[in-house]
């Protein structure tokens, strides 16, 4: 015993005045983290859907669903927060519907590792094309032009893994989602 | 602990220019190949990494004459992980556009063999002012070695250049709009890491092979 703590007394010591520091360095911080995390999600609903003022959270299908109103205190739309798996890793973004819940209103990704400079590209100006698109049939993803009216978006050249996962996440939604948004209006 | 005087400029020196970490000894691969695809990225990486080896040696060179020999790694460690835990907790807090873009390279810190190669070789057998002066040496010639592979692949890549500043990162450099069908898209996937590290190496080789070269004549 005793050679056991002449041995290893500096380790017990280092292990619990590190383990203080780290306690002390994740509650100064951890609050500063979520405000982050929380910020950049209101950023990406407001982005998403027109007229947001007041959100209510709600969970459908284990799915996180903002019911957003407008000023007048009308529902303007939904925003659904979503994630699957991407071309690296797992893609988050948050998708809007109409009230109706018939089209799609925007769509931004919020958290991606996608490869830089092509997968990557689904975080900006890209992601717009959803915008307009039905719900009614599932969003097709085309190497050439798209055609809006059969609901198609264009992919990102060099990118069309990335492009197919994101769409596959939109269409899950509406798959999943969207039937039981009546029940919450 | 003889010569401990006189020579902190030059340890400090030599982890900059005669010494560098990445063009020299070749260590920290890792980070050096996967986030210096901008500038920003670099740079946010190589002040991580500087605060963690500050931080490493300082306590390693304090603790010095209580380290036992044989669990000198395991103190090693336990140090290095928990300051690139805080490191990457004040990032995630204060600059989380970046902290996101760098993804898993900061708590990949912890791995770097920069860190636990300075520990062991410098500052477990000296004193406090030398084992700091390689830290900063070490740290800077890492940033260094990272931002000059930043900016080429920048440049080349995505036709800019821009600094980290939280919320507002600023521009230094916007190339024109037309230079977009032009950028080599391959400067920001890894085969541009293992190029620009390739030739910026045989620049640095260079310039040493003739340093020796004139010396001897």
């Amino acid at each position: 015993m005793k050679k056991f703590v002449e041995e290893s007394w500096l380790i017990l010591l280092l292990g619990v005045v590190f383990a203080l520091m780290l306690a002390g360095a994740q509650t100064t911080l951890s609050a500063r983290i979520r405000e982050n995390q929380q910020r950049a999600l209101n950023e990406a609903i407001g982005e998403v859907v027109p007229h947001v003022s007041r959100t209510e959270v709600i969970e459908i299908e284990g799915y996180q669903v903002f019911k957003c109103h407008d000023e007048q205190g009308q529902l303007s739309g939904w925003a659904v927060r979503a994630s699957g798996s991407g071309f690296v890793d797992k893609i988050t973004l948050v998708v809007g519907l109409s009230p109706d819940g018939e089209r799609v209103t925007g769509l931004k990704v919020i958290e991606n590792v996608e490869t830089p400079g092509l997968g990557n590209k689904i975080e900006g100006e890209w992601a717009s094309q959803y915008e307009g698109l039905s719900f009614a049939k599932a969003i097709q993803v085309e190497k050439g032009p798209p055609d809006p009216a059969r609901n198609q978006i264009q992919a990102i050249t060099g990118a069309t893994w990335s492009s197919r996962y994101v769409t596959d996440i939109v269409n899950e939604v509406a798959n999943r989602v969207r039937p039981k948004l009546a029940e919450h209006r | 602990m003889a010569e401990e005087n006189g020579s902190n400029f030059r340890q400090f020196r030599d982890g900059v220019i005669g010494n560098n970490p990445v063009l020299v000894q070749l260590l920290g691969m890792c980070p050096t190949l996967a986030v210096t695809n901008t500038l920003e990225n670099a740079l946010v990486m190589g002040a991580a990494v500087t605060f963690v080896l500050v931080m490493s040696n300082l306590v390693t060179s304090l603790l010095r004459h209580q380290i036992k020999p044989h669990v000198r790694i395991l103190v090693f460690t336990l140090t290095i992980a928990t300051f690139v835990t805080i490191a990457d907790l004040v990032l995630k807090a204060n600059m989380y556009e970046v902290s996101k873009k760098l993804g898993p390279f900061v708590p990949l810190i912890i791995v770097n063999c920069i860190i636990i190669c300075r520990a062991e070789v410098v500052a477990i057998k000296n004193g406090l002012a030398r084992s700091l002066a390689d830290a900063f040496g070490m740290g800077l010639g890492f940033t260094t070695a990272l931002s000059i592979l930043g900016a080429i692949r920048e440049i080349l890549g995505s036709g800019s250049l821009t600094l980290p500043g939280g919320a507002t990162s600023l521009k230094l450099v916007q190339l024109p709009a037309a230079f977009e069908p032009h950028a080599w898209i391959i400067m920001v996937l890894p085969p541009g890491a293992f190029l620009t590290l390739g030739v910026v190496i045989g620049i640095v080789n260079q310039l040493r092979y003739r340093k020796v070269k004139g010396g001897a004549a």
